[in-house]
């Protein structure tokens, strides 16, 4: 069974008079485990696609399945717990609670589940050791650079072992030798814990590195 | 270090983002509160007086001479020195109306400093111990025998009132010397600042011409009903029968005092509920504020999995600890002022003081309630309205 099937998904936007398609009757079909890029011009709908995907946004029509259930017809509740437990989001700006250290930024979903425990600190200093800034662990996002925070919200994303990340450009800050590294990351965790990758780019350079290439252009997706 | 912050640390670290936005937060809270029980306050501690005041008396109606009620009153509740008389035959004469148990009278005599007596201006209350109803129970276990001519009790507060001082002490009242051998329980009417003798010192007393009673006076009779009949339809046919006396029902003791309370209490809820209003918008204005800065942060929330629930909670928090704050700080000045400014107001500084510390912290409590309902209505549409938001149309409002 297809982990993430999305079924004829439009999202139209009302801007004033008129309805800008953003997405249009978009269908995909993504297995568990798969490391999947997707590029495209700037608008060309590359974010709204992955934002329905993860259940941050109402599509205008169509589908979106993950093992089998509509997201689409969850109340919020299903979905925020959707979002909590299935998908680890890491967006194309520094994502953090300005008035959460670094480590309490990494734990910040752990408040938000059925346990309310903010879960094991050791779990949240080792990812943070692992994306290079363990040595951060207390400072406030005021206190890191763009990169660091944005390390963070990637450490963040991998807090609570999701199914699924979506990465909306998730190294665009970063210099080329810790793209690299996090990229490694993404690659091993993808290996050894069968965590499916959907990431946007604009480095064709890291798009090659996924096992599929996905495009958007003005709203339909192509294989590459 | 094990790191762990719940809902509670999350909002107080909000609270503490925008020091000044707080405080000024705090402060119109406070206000609002301070003022509440403060008004409150004085409300409550004037009616409980009068109310109590009047069940303690003991008699179910006053029979005093024709136009004297309002005298009546200021003796019994303020003590202030009045004197007002009427023919001591009224006794008799009711004795004949169908329905009373028992009746008892008294005979009021002010002091003047200097002229007759050496004790400040206070009330003399000369009362009858076969008849007694009134005074009885507040004489104090330990004195345990009847008043002797020549001996005057004092009231609970007279003692400091008029600086008598210690008892077995001699003072000199309408030219005679009286022994000061006894204080009164506290009775919490206005007898408590009085002087009380046997009213077969009176003879002495009018013979010394220092007082301007006349043989055969007394100011005010206290009728006891049988039990079941109503007081009201007693104390009409009273008044019905003789021309020259009013009567006052107990419930009527402070009738016009609670009449311009009342007055009072409009203006006080009427400004109560503009301050609510005022209060209840600044804080909706501020959570405005706050939610349109916070828009991108609860959208990173509900990103991560907060549902529409933990985003109420993590702000109702923050308007209650505001609140909280607020209304304690309210509480605290609001009760102080009571207190200080009690004896400014004249209504107050007669009454007897009737305020219990029950009293006082069901008033806290509703302040209390009050300061943080205000806070809580006047964040709840911004609330409502952020937490309604898309996550990803929240993160990218700037």
């Amino acid at each position: 069974m297809a982990q993430i099937e999305v079924r004829e998904l439009t999202k139209i936007y009302a801007v004033g008079d008129q309805n800008i398609t953003a997405v249009d009757s978009v269908s995909l079909t993504i297995h568990k485990g798969e490391f999947v890029s997707v590029v495209g011009h700037s608008g060309s709908g590359k974010t709204t696609l992955i934002s329905i995907i993860g259940g941050i946004m109402k599509p205008t029509s169509g589908q979106v399945l993950f093992e089998g259930q509509d997201i689409c017809t969850f109340d919020d509740d299903r979905l925020s717990e959707y979002r909590n437990e299935k998908i680890g989001f890491m967006f194309q700006f520094a994502s953090l609670l300005p008035m959460l250290t670094a480590k309490e930024n990494v734990m910040l979903p752990g408040l938000f589940r059925k346990t309310k425990s903010t879960g094991d600190p050791g779990t949240a200093m080792e990812l943070l050791n692992v994306v290079g800034i363990g040595d951060k662990c207390d400072a406030y996002p005021s206190q890191l650079s763009g990169g660091q925070q944005r390390r963070v919200a990637i450490a963040r994303a991998l807090m609570y072992d999701p199914r699924v990340i979506l990465a909306d450009e998730p190294t665009g800050d970063l210099d080329e030798e810790t793209e690299n590294d996090i990229m490694q990351l993404f690659r091993r965790l993808n290996k050894e814990k069968e965590i499916t990758f959907i990431f946007i780019t604009h480095n064709r350079e890291l798009a090659g590195m996924a096992q599929r290439k996905l495009r958007m252009t003005r709203g339909n997706l192509h294989e590459i | 270090m094990k790191t762990e912050f719940t809902f509670s640390s999350f909002a107080l670290r909000n609270v503490k983002r925008k020091p000044l936005r707080t405080v000024i937060l705090i402060i119109a809270i406070a206000l609002l509160v301070s003022a509440l029980v403060f008004s409150l306050s004085f409300v409550r501690r004037v009616s409980s007086s009068i109310r109590l005041a009047s069940e303690r008396l003991g008699a179910d109606i006053l029979v005093v001479p024709a136009g004297s009620r309002g005298f009546a009153e200021d003796v019994l509740l303020e003590n202030k020195a009045k004197s007002f008389y009427m023919d001591k035959g009224i006794i008799n004469k009711l004795k004949a109306i169908q329905g009373i148990d028992s009746l008892t009278y008294q005979t009021y005599l002010t002091t003047m400093q200097g002229k007759c007596c050496d004790v400040p201006e206070t009330v003399v209350v000369a009362f009858n111990q076969d008849t007694d109803f009134i005074i009885k129970p507040w004489l104090t276990e330990k004195f345990g025998r009847k008043l002797l001519k020549g001996e005057a009790l004092v009231g609970n507060e007279s003692a400091f009132n008029i600086r008598v001082g210690l008892v077995e002490v001699d003072s000199v009242l309408f030219g005679n010397i009286f022994k000061m051998v006894g204080i009164l329980d506290k009775t919490g009417t206005g007898l408590d600042n009085a002087l009380f003798i046997d009213d077969g010192n009176l003879e002495d007393i009018m013979r010394k011409g220092k007082t301007d009673l006349k043989p055969g006076q007394v100011s005010i009779v206290f009728v006891r009903v049988k039990k079941g009949l109503d007081p009201y339809k007693i104390a009409g046919e009273i008044e019905d029968s003789f021309v020259e006396v009013d009567t006052m029902a107990r419930k009527d003791i402070g009738k016009s005092i609670i009449t311009t309370l009342r007055d009072i209490n409009y203006i006080f809820i009427f400004t109560m509920s503009l301050i609510c209003f005022l209060s209840g918008f600044l804080t909706w204005a501020i959570f405005s504020a706050i939610a349109n800065e916070r828009a991108r942060e609860v959208g990173i929330m509900r990103a991560v999995g907060a549902k529409e629930s933990h985003i109420i909670s993590v702000f109702l928090l923050e308007v209650i600890i505001v609140g909280s704050i607020g209304s304690s700080i309210g509480i605290l000045c609001g009760t102080s002022l009571s207190i200080l400014l009690a004896k400014t107001f004249s209504i107050m500084k007669n009454l007897p003081l009737h305020f219990s510390i029950a009293e006082r912290i069901i008033i806290a409590c509703i302040g209390f309630l009050i300061g943080n309902a205000v806070c809580i209505a006047g964040a709840l549409s911004p609330i409502q309205k952020i937490k309604k938001m898309e996550p990803l149309m929240a993160i990218k409002k700037e």
